[in-house]
């Protein structure tokens, strides 16, 4: 496996040899992640060339910033790309100097990186230039002087007193628009934000968000801690994908330990990832057809979601499968027989799910709202970046369970629902096709679910070396970023989740041609979590 | 259980046996119902009573809410205690709140709960809200709720499962009554 991966990182440096003049400026940092030193200037141009090269296909996944002054003398970007193809990781390291910490936008050229920048210019005082930069993460109240909360010379329980502020929003004005205020505490038992309505009419003209309303500065939390101390930490970012969290984390830490876990460790992780999976989908299902007005197929849903929930906590003790992670593979084993029982369990969900397929196929009043609401085309889903259940509604086809290999998912052959209709239908059907193929995928598994040790022992991580975990969680591309200090303690731990990236196509989808009363359907047709954006 | 539901619409009787019910204890739900029996008239009428709840997230990491939505699931059926969710604090009876205060929440949780009418409770959901967790005091983190509102229960867990939930729910009932003899 390892060498492998060495002859495609191979690859992969002759490759980029051919687009970009490296020759002592990059290092390997492991078996399939290259770093390359680029200068600041060339930052944006370089992450435009890799994108747009034919020939590796690099999609960008994420874009931090950390506080190296003391080891660098300078603030240090990190751009991450992942080049499926090949199976490689591929980042570029940017120094950006203490004095004047600017450097120019990249997405300028890439717009979905638009909220990363601006992250990195609330939170480190990094500024990229070229670009508009309101307030994202810190609300208009945080006047920031010399506080940027993620820099080490930021005592970590320093605060800022909170004023009352107005929000502000730009948007048509004249006869006849009015904005409808939405949050942050909304209606139902849903998290908070505030959303914007400008309508004209029924008609929405203009529709924005002001998130970040649960930031809680969990990266902050992080720093200083042990590696195993941050696994709790990342376990509890986000409830719908607790699991997919700690998974990511765990393999890019052990990643860091150069180690690999036990077969049976990686099979039962991929099962209960699978698990998560149909939770979540089975939420979302619940969400679009009580939005849709459907009461009886959301209760319907909730019904089979509450009896995925009950296997989790038969099988792990946790209905959202907390504390089952631990870096080197599993806390604890779960039987055969347990299995098999969930094979048979399965089966039974399975036939019950046929009916809530049709229950919500054949509504016609459900349709009626579904079909040609929230489009999202698919030009501009790519341009926005899009991942997960959305990105495939909207005609990109990517699963990076397919695309790149974690675990053992390049096993089994995954059907991979795309859909041209880029409507709230379309994001409904993509769920219902990756429930099934989630229950298929963990009967495989199981069939195949070898016997052995569930964990190893870790000694040491690689100090000042980042790392990342990529894994596809039930709401898209989920990537964990760690870097440990040379204690062997948290120096800068990322987290950009799918609902991150979704977000703006929330935005663009409500406004394409929709009426207000469209706007909840729209949004829960994403049903993107707010705890895994806010963090 | 889709068979359920379909004599219930067609023919308006329930042949089917309810699903699997294997996670509940009858024996101690018994136990329960004598122990309800045995109780005084005024907790009995206390329980009889219908129960208005506000929810607030102030930074909760979510599961809270996924098992307080389970609530209204078919298994567990809040309403069949005569337990709603309002979406206006001013029909609410009890504000439930899940996850550490955040800074960004603080003003909008005080608002909320000033909107309510009196005698009102706060009932504290998870381990976040009750104690903190794990969420440290950062720059966007302010700590537990109750440093900043009058908490009546605590419902601790990670996250406390549906029955629990239900539990403290029930028990604010009593504790509503209570402070309304109180309070004449």
């Amino acid at each position: 496996m390892d060498q492998k991966s060495n002859i495609q990182l191979d690859n992969l440096i002759e490759k980029v040899k051919e687009l970009l003049v490296i020759q002592d400026n990059y290092k390997i940092l492991d078996s399939n992640h290259l770093e390359i030193l680029i200068d600041k200037d060339l930052l944006a141009k370089t992450a435009e060339l890799l994108v747009n090269s034919s020939d590796l296909n690099a999609s960008l996944i994420t874009l931090t910033a950390v506080d190296s002054r003391k080891t660098e003398r300078a603030y240090t970007l990190y751009t991450v790309f992942s080049i499926n193809k090949l199976n490689c990781l591929l980042s570029l390291k940017t120094l950006i100097e203490e004095k004047n910490p600017s450097y120019p936008a990249i997405s300028k050229v890439i717009p979905s990186l638009n909220w990363h920048e601006r992250e990195i210019h609330d939170l480190f005082g990094i500024i990229p230039e070229g670009i508009e930069l309101p307030p994202l993460v810190l609300h208009r109240d945080w006047h920031p002087g010399k506080n940027f909360p993620m820099r080490k010379d930021f005592p970590k329980d320093s605060q800022i007193p909170i004023t009352e502020h107005e929000l502000e929003f730009q948007g048509p004005h004249g006869e006849g628009f009015h904005q409808i205020a939405v949050g942050p505490i909304h209606a139902g038992i849903i998290e908070p934000g505030h959303l914007r309505f400008c309508a004209l009419g029924e008609e929405i003209h203009k529709f924005d968000a002001q998130l970040f309303y649960t930031h809680k500065g969990i990266e902050k939390m992080a720093e200083g801690k042990t590696p195993e101390e941050c696994l709790e930490i990342s376990e509890h970012i986000c409830g719908m994908c607790s699991f997919s969290h700690s998974v990511a984390y765990c393999l890019a830490l052990e990643t860091l330990a150069n180690t690999a876990i036990p077969e049976r460790a990686v099979f039962i992780r991929m099962v209960f990832l699978e698990l998560e999976r149909l939770a979540s989908h089975l939420a979302d299902l619940m969400a679009i057809s009580s939005s849709g007005g459907f009461a009886f197929a959301s209760a319907y849903s909730a019904t089979l979601r509450e009896v995925i929930m009950r296997i989790n906590h038969e099988l792990t003790g946790s209905r959202f499968l907390r504390g089952l992670n631990i870096i080197g593979g599993l806390q604890k084993d779960i039987p055969d027989k347990s299995f098999n029982n969930l094979t048979v369990k399965l089966e039974k969900f399975n036939t019950d799910f046929k009916d809530l397929e049709k229950l919500i196929l054949n509504s016609d009043s459900l349709l009626d709202r579904l079909e040609l609401t929230g489009l999202l085309p698919k030009e501009k889903a790519k341009s926005l970046g899009l991942v997960g259940p959305p990105a495939r509604a909207s005609e990109i086809d990517t699963d990076i369970r397919r695309d790149n290999s974690y675990l053992a998912y390049k096993r089994y052959k995954l059907n991979v629902p795309i859909y041209d209709t880029y409507d709230a239908l379309a994001r409904t059907q993509v769920r219902i096709d990756e429930v099934y193929e989630s229950v298929k995928l963990i009967k495989n598994i199981i069939e195949d679910l070898p016997s052995g040790k569930i964990s190893v022992e870790i000694n040491s991580y690689l100090k000042l070396t980042p790392s990342v975990g990529f894994i596809e969680s039930p709401k898209g591309e989920l990537v964990h970023w760690v870097m440990l200090n040379n204690d062997g303690k948290i120096l800068r731990f990322h987290v950009r989740s799918a609902s991150y990236m979704n977000w703006m196509g929330v935005v663009q989808a409500t406004m394409g041609n929709n009426i207000v009363p469209d706007g909840p359907l729209v949004n829960k047709s994403f049903n993107l979590c707010y705890a895994c954006v806010d963090r | 259980m889709f068979n359920v539901f379909k004599l219930w619409i067609t023919k308006d009787i329930v042949l089917e046996k309810v699903p699997d019910i294997k996670a509940i204890d009858v024996d101690s739900l018994l136990k329960d119902l004598s122990r309800i029996k045995k109780l005084d008239t005024n907790t009995r009428t206390a329980l009889s009573r219908s129960l208005i709840i506000r929810h607030l997230d102030t930074g909760s990491c979510n599961a809270e809410e996924a098992e307080l939505i389970a609530l209204s699931n078919p298994f567990y059926d809040i309403s069949r205690f005569g337990i709603e969710f309002t979406a206006s604090p001013r029909h609410a009876d009890v504000l439930t709140v899940t996850g550490p205060v955040t800074r960004h929440l603080k003003i909008a949780m005080e608002k909320t709960y000033n909107a309510m009418p009196k005698p009102k409770i706060v009932v504290a959901i998870g381990d976040g809200a009750c104690n903190g967790s794990i969420y440290e005091k950062t720059y966007a983190c302010l700590g537990r709720v109750d440093q900043f509102l009058p908490v009546d229960i605590y419902i601790p867990g990670d996250p406390p499962s549906p029955e629990q939930i239900l539990k403290g729910l029930l028990t604010c009932k009593v504790l509503l009554a209570q402070k309304e003899k109180k309070n004449g």
